[in-house]
């Protein structure tokens, strides 16, 4: 609890987990801002054609958006540094010959760059929640099964499709851990597993891999599709977790077993 | 009383042999320098006393707790200096006040400004107040005097006494033999990952000397001692050739040591 403690306060000293947090705050109402503003919408994409009619559609255009590009950037800024910049800034020797374990220094980080990114998720879908609600108020949602949901109802199906995005967001963070313990560069732990988001994301959207998608870490963003209707489905969201897991445990194991036994040099 | 025991520690890097059975001990209370030329292994060697670097072979006894730096200090430069301290405190059981290493340090009038704006001799001070955090038994300090003013190698000097006398063990790493020669009480060479030399200090500077002369009559100077004008040997031998000059009627008009004899032992283990 005591590294928790610590690596918490110094996220957020850090000016670059500030402005994640600024623009996760303030992204959505901009982007309602200047939707409402415009005569058309953007009909390509999932509950564009029903901004104007549901509050409840600006957060699943929101999610759509973030689970094929963001999500992945997000959690790396925090994960892919956390361990990479003790490197950069040498305090690894001060931090180590403290009176907490390696284990516990890995727990700790571990632990609070989830606790970050799962804040930037949750800030990302609250503020777009809101700024969708003064968009265009609390009226029923038209699904993807084309029903009409009541806004009760829409609302918790809203809450649940963002829920389904943090096991592939705790699997990037896994892997961004590896890549930070394994690289010991800021560089690499931040934007490798952003990259590796954005190759998967294409490879995806080609279809060069058939059925082997499915085993792409960032096909659990997508999970939510069969969430929003008036029929759910959860069978992608069960293979989204198994998914997210197959490339979570192993990351992180390695990552441990890496930290735990590497030399300072 | 022994602080740190190390025996035939040994470690590679690939096929790069860094350290090769080195045996280190270190008492409380004395101040231990480590040299030895860049590449000789005392980082390596630092790291592990540290516990940052795990050994292949060899045993490392450490009675008490050890703080302190291997090569430059690092911080935090978004937090101030007093966060980064507080910080390292939150992580030890019993850590020791802030307030109070950062006075030892002389920092406490800059503690509150981020470590960002801070040149390399705060920094350093920041290091060693970091390790003095800690309320260490074994103190390790990689070349503590880098970017410190001469006034600031000064305070360094009389703090690192000041610690040995209260019963800290210090173990200084420098390539300032000047200040390993006012502060040492205990000195290891590192030559290419072995020990080359090992001993007290008093032993070090008692080591033969080398020393340039003038006389009245270079010429036949030369010819007494046998081997130009330079005089080798203890002090009792050296007087005893400025001696038999005078007795050939040659007098001396200036006997200069070459170097600190540490600066000869270094040269000379180092080749």
């Amino acid at each position: 609890m005591k590294v928790l403690r610590w690596e918490l306060f110094k996220l957020r000293a850090q000016l670059r987990v500030r402005a994640a947090l600024t623009v996760c705050l303030l992204a959505p109402p901009l982007l309602a801002l200047v939707l409402s503003s415009q005569p058309g919408l953007p009909k390509d994409t999932l509950f564009g054609r029903h901004l104007h009619e549901s509050g409840f559609a600006l957060p699943l255009l929101v999610l759509g958006f973030a689970g094929t590009w963001v999500l992945p950037l997000m959690t790396s800024l925090v994960a892919g540094d956390i361990f990479a910049c003790e490197d950069a800034l040498g305090t690894w020797p001060a931090m180590l010959t403290r009176s907490r374990t390696r284990s516990e220094v890995f727990t700790g980080k571990a632990v609070a760059s989830v606790l970050v990114a799962v804040a930037l998720l949750v800030v990302t879908a609250l503020s777009s929640l809101v700024a969708g609600l003064v968009l265009a108020g609390d009226r029923p949602l038209t699904s993807l099964s084309g029903d009409a949901l009541d806004p009760g109802h829409a609302l918790l199906l809203v809450l649940l499709s963002w829920l389904s995005e943090v096991p592939p967001l705790l699997g990037f963070t896994a892997v961004a851990w590896l890549m930070s313990v394994r690289s010991r560069n800021p560089l690499v732990g931040v934007g490798g597993p952003a990259v590796l988001g954005a190759v998967l994301q294409l490879l995806s959207l080609v279809g060069a891999l058939g059925s082997a998608t499915n085993a792409l870490l960032t096909t659990p963003f997508n999970a939510w599709h069969g969430i929003v209707r008036h029929d759910p489905y959860l069978g992608p969201l069960w293979q989204g977790l198994l998914v997210s897991l197959v490339w979570a445990v192993p990351c992180a194991v390695v990552a441990r077993r890496t930290f735990l036994k590497r030399d300072i040099t | 009383m022994v602080v740190l025991a190390a025996a035939g520690v040994r470690k590679s890097f690939g096929n790069l042999v860094a350290l090769d059975g080195v045996d280190l001990v270190v008492e409380a209370g004395t101040v231990h320098a480590l040299l030895g030329p860049n590449g000789a292994g005392k980082s390596t060697l630092l790291r592990i006393l540290l516990g940052l670097v795990t050994p292949d072979a060899g045993t490392v006894d450490l009675h008490g707790t050890v703080g302190g730096f291997v090569e430059a200090p690092g911080a935090y430069p978004y937090l101030t200096g007093r966060q980064n301290l507080e910080l390292m405190a939150g992580l030890d059981d019993r850590p020791g006040e802030v307030s109070e290493v950062l006075r030892q340090v002389d920092l406490l009038d800059r503690a509150d400004s981020k470590v960002a704006g801070w040149s390399l001799g705060m920094r350093q001070r920041l290091g060693i107040a970091a390790g003095l955090l800690r309320r260490p038994d074994l103190l390790v300090l990689d070349e503590p005097a880098n970017g410190l003013d001469p006034l600031g190698v000064l305070a360094l000097r009389d703090l690192i006494s000041e610690l040995a006398t209260g019963g800290l063990a210090v173990l200084l790493c420098s390539h300032d033999l000047a200040e390993v020669d006012a502060l040492a009480d205990q000195v290891t060479f590192l030559v290419r990952g072995r020990v080359g030399w090992s001993g007290t200090a008093t032993d070090l500077r008692a080591r033969p000397g080398r020393c340039l002369l003038t006389t009245s009559d270079d010429a036949r100077a030369a010819t007494v001692l046998g081997r130009g004008l330079e005089l080798t040997g203890t002090t009792e031998e050296i007087d005893a050739q400025v001696l038999a000059l005078a007795a050939h009627g040659i007098a001396v008009r200036s006997l200069v040591r070459e170097s600190l004899p540490l600066e000869q032992a270094f040269v000379e283990l180092a080749q």
